[in-house]
């Protein structure tokens, strides 16, 4: 017998506030312990089509630690990932439709260049949406059509503003798997 | 364990744009999505939380002065992959709305009155088994303030964590044999009834061991499997 993947629905916008834990935005460190490597932050505004900026929206992200290495039993590394590195935050967006995160620097995984994986999860939005900000280029970023692989690529130095616009004009590139 | 992610079929997802939903069409990219074959980065993910994140319990409804208004129901959540595997140490965020229809939310200004005791939400962690248990009152039936006649059915949100970063699943649990089932926009935007079916939990008897509670019982199939069976 087959078990397929259960329908995705919208998150709806009565997500519980309770579930954006205070700290799950800052991944430099755990239980009081820093994290290894060079803090980053990052940030951005995210807005739907007509440039309004999205409130209590959803965002997480997942990625490598410093060395490159993600704290999954999947990577052949993983048992040397930074005990004091969780991989994962989560925040929400502000009146503003901004979000912020603190976390380090991510390392290379093998055959990749340093990245961070979001997610976005809102009313609205029938299923997760999925995207990735590079900080070099990647074989997962020369997908992207070339006049939209700016929109994904951090610039400048710490803090980053990585903006995010679900649709119409700069609209931010999304992946499907 | 390497676990493999293979695309869905489509007819079991929702549409992304629904007619009378008028949050779909502004916030629905435009341009295709990406195609991408999956890599270590997101065939890992936050599997692990154990200790690492708050966690609330299963149980919603209360006790004794403090149980919440409404109907018991005792809801068992098997978590599976799509070899049918449980997923055990999964975590599961659970929220819903008070059995007069209404989310104990400040961005929920709807008429009807809220519970002291009804908070609405509970996170847990699967079994070995790939289990949970939740206990709580029945979700009321709410108008949606698109003012038009819609109103969402009884129905339960799910947020799961599953082995990998695309094993991720935000979805909303619905109960059998309401009429407003078969009118709801979201339920009825997934193009396959038997997947429409499955996001309907089953009333089962109820044992002599919950006999103060409406039992029911649903299964959660997250995306991925084992790339090498018979091993875990």
């Amino acid at each position: 017998m087959k078990f397929v993947p259960t329908s995705e629905a919208t998150l709806g916008p009565f997500f519980p506030p309770r579930y954006v834990d205070e700290r799950a935005h800052d991944l430099t460190t755990f239980e009081g312990r820093p994290a290894k490597g060079e803090a980053i932050e990052i940030s951005g505004r995210v807005v739907q089509e007509d440039g309004a900026p999205l409130d209590n929206l959803v965002v997480e992200i997942w990625q490598a630690d410093a060395r490159g290495i993600y704290r999954h039993p999947a990577d052949p590394r993983h048992a040397e990932a930074d005990p004091d590195f969780l991989g994962w935050g989560r925040a929400a967006t502000d009146k503003d439709g901004r979000y912020r995160f603190r976390t380090v620097r991510p390392g290379a995984p093998e055959g990749r260049a340093p990245h961070i994986n979001f997610m976005v999860m809102y009313s609205g939005l029938m299923r997760i949406l999925k995207t990735t900000l590079f900080f070099a280029d990647d074989p997962v970023l020369s997908l992207v059509p070339r006049e939209r692989q700016d929109l994904l690529r951090a610039k400048g130095k710490s803090p980053y503003e990585f903006n995010i616009c679900l649709r119409g004009e700069n609209e931010t590139p999304f992946f499907d798997d | 364990m390497a676990i493999v992610i293979e695309p869905r079929d489509e007819r079991t997802q929702p549409a992304r744009i629904i007619a009378g939903y008028p949050q779909t069409p502004l916030r629905t990219p435009a341009q295709p999505l990406i195609r991408r074959a999956p890599t270590l980065s997101e065939l890992t993910g936050p599997a692990d939380f154990s200790g690492r994140i708050g966690l609330l319990g299963g149980d919603v409804a209360g006790r004794g002065a403090k149980q919440a208004i409404g109907q018991l129901i005792h809801l068992k959540v098997r978590v599976l992959d799509e070899d049918g595997a449980p997923v055990g140490g999964a975590m599961v965020e659970v929220w819903h709305a008070n059995a007069a229809g209404r989310y104990a939310h400040p961005n929920d200004d709807d008429h009807a009155p809220l519970d002291t005791n009804f908070h609405g939400a509970a996170r847990v962690l699967t079994d070995a088994a790939g289990l949970v248990e939740l206990r709580t009152v029945k979700p009321g039936a709410y108008p949606v303030p698109t003012k038009d006649g819609w109103w969402r059915p009884p129905h339960i949100h799910f947020s799961v964590f599953g082995r990998v970063w695309l094993s991720r699943l935000v979805t909303q649990v619905y109960f059998p044999g309401e009429p407003l089932n078969a009118l709801d926009r979201i339920l009825n935007a997934v193009p396959d009834p038997s997947a429409r079916e499955r996001l309907i939990a089953r009333l089962v008897p109820p044992t002599a061991d919950l006999y103060d509670a409406l039992v029911y019982e649903y299964q959660i199939v997250l995306r991925g499997r084992n790339a090498t069976p018979g091993q875990s």
